[in-house]
């Protein structure tokens, strides 16, 4: 558990640096203050898209190699994202109801893609939950996992295929639209949060070889040479 | 025996098995008619609200029963079937697809029967003109959702809750399906063009198939 507590402290390190210039960096001329919410959804969403690409990329790796760490991984990267998910949309429908008026719109394939995303992978981890074996958990997941990332791009896509309140990218090929202060911020902010989803995937991966190990040796010591409890014993 | 008529023979098996267990129209469409019959009752009189959102209900309805159908019993082998066809040398892509072309001929006779039902009792304004690109429609949705039943039957085959995971799995990923599907009977009801919805539909049908045979054999060496 070192290596994940020492990219927990940076990561916290990391945002505190980032929500520090995040609060002073200069506001919004429309939104005020409230605009700040920015370096909390853009980051968050940011990384429900890089977890969702690591959960497909450790699936292609466990079908291709048969190795448990790939398993390790894309189960660890989908709960991940699947909680920046979460708080991606949360931020989104708090900063929504301030500027747009609305919570949720339907007419915003953004919000209603990102929802589909956050349930997919919901039927992912449901999937993982209902399979004991860890070899046939590992393999049926990989095959979601694979099928699954094809939406992720809709999801990204969505504000430049459809008509939407949403704003487009802020950050193109040819330039920003932010002022400078606030791009820097919101890009400290997203280097922090990804330290954060690195650490927390490392974290979980060190939980789930710790399970994997307690299973496996549950497994070989048999329910015969386990110890009788106290109350069975009886008075000897 | 080639892939085509490996695919058709299994397709063949399903459908006998389906007639004899009668699970899509003798269990799944009626449970759906009734809930089509419930939405203008919970409404009250309001006619023409009735008549606005009788395509939107049609479509609603239609994935989340047609994905029943994907799903049904007869699309689920047992051990001894699934050996026997690895015995057999069967290719798993042909399985898939054999698996898919039942079950979409399936789906898209419920659909039909739906649709028919819902312009009888909510009465949408939809042009006769325009029944070829209805029945495109929902030929190519019913042929994504059976591509999606089966990838998904096959994940959550042999699972105790195997029902209720793989309709979680089916539906958000059918969402495009019914966006594209509701929107050209939007389209068509206003007059306006149905391509972009039809290449919708036509892209998720294409990328679904590439995964399901792509993804064939190891699928099929997880639910040995």
């Amino acid at each position: 558990m070192k290596r994940a507590t020492v990219l927990v402290g940076v990561a916290a390190l990391a945002i505190a640096v980032g929500l520090w210039l995040a609060l002073t960096a200069p506001a919004d001329a429309l939104q005020g203050a409230f605009s700040r919410i920015i370096n909390i959804h853009v980051p968050s969403l940011w990384l429900a898209f890089l977890a969702f690409g690591v959960t497909a990329f450790g699936s292609i790796m466990w079908l291709w190699k048969k190795r448990p760490r790939w398993d390790r991984l894309a189960m660890a990267s989908a709960e991940v994202g699947v909680l920046f998910t979460a708080i991606g949309i949360a931020t989104g429908m708090i900063w929504g109801q301030r500027v747009w008026g609305t919570a949720w719109d339907w007419g915003d394939p953004r919000l209603a893609t990102t929802a589909v995303m956050f349930f997919v992978y919901l039927g992912y981890l449901a999937l993982r939950g209902a399979i004991d074996d860890p070899v046939v958990r590992a393999r049926r997941s990989a095959i979601l996992g694979a099928v699954a990332v094809v939406q992720v791009p809709l999801v990204y896509f969505s504000v430049n295929m459809f008509r939407t309140l949403h704003q487009t990218q802020s950050i193109r090929p040819d330039g920003s639209t932010m002022p400078r202060e606030m791009l820097v911020a919101m890009l400290v902010n997203l280097a922090a949060f990804t330290l954060l989803y690195v650490a927390l995937v490392v974290a979980r991966m060190e939980v789930a070889e710790a399970e994997e190990s307690a299973a496996e040796r549950e497994a070989m010591a048999g329910a015969e040479v386990k110890p009788p409890r106290l109350s069975e014993v009886g008075d000897v | 025996m080639s892939f085509g008529d490996q695919t058709l023979e299994l397709a063949r098996v399903d459908l006998a098995l389906e007639r004899r267990l009668g699970e899509s129209f003798r269990i799944i469409a009626p449970f759906a008619l009734v809930a089509l019959a419930m939405f203008p009752m919970a409404l009250g009189l309001r006619i023409t609200l009735v008549s606005e959102i009788g395509t939107a209900v049609f479509w609603a309805l239609g994935i989340l029963f047609g994905m029943q159908v994907a799903l049904r019993r007869s699309s689920t082998d047992d051990r001894e079937r699934r050996d026997l066809h690895a015995l057999l040398g069967v290719d798993p892509a042909a399985r898939f697809a054999g698996r898919v072309l039942a079950g979409s001929l399936l789906t898209t006779a419920f659909l039909v029967v739906l649709f028919v039902a819902m312009v009888l009792l909510y009465g949408p304004r939809l042009p006769l003109a325009a029944a070829p690109a209805i029945a495109l429609s929902i030929v190519m949705v019913a042929v994504g959702l059976s591509e999606l039943g089966t990838l998904a039957g096959e994940i959550a085959w042999g699972l105790r809750d195997r029902t209720a995971l793989a309709s979680l799995i089916v539906a958000p990923l059918a969402i495009p399906l019914l966006v594209a599907g509701s929107q050209t009977f939007e389209a068509i009801a206003a007059g306006a063009g149905i391509l972009p919805w039809v290449l919708l539909m036509l892209t998720t049908d294409l990328a679904l198939a590439v995964a399901g045979v792509a993804m064939a054999r190891p699928l099929e060496e997880a639910t040995r």
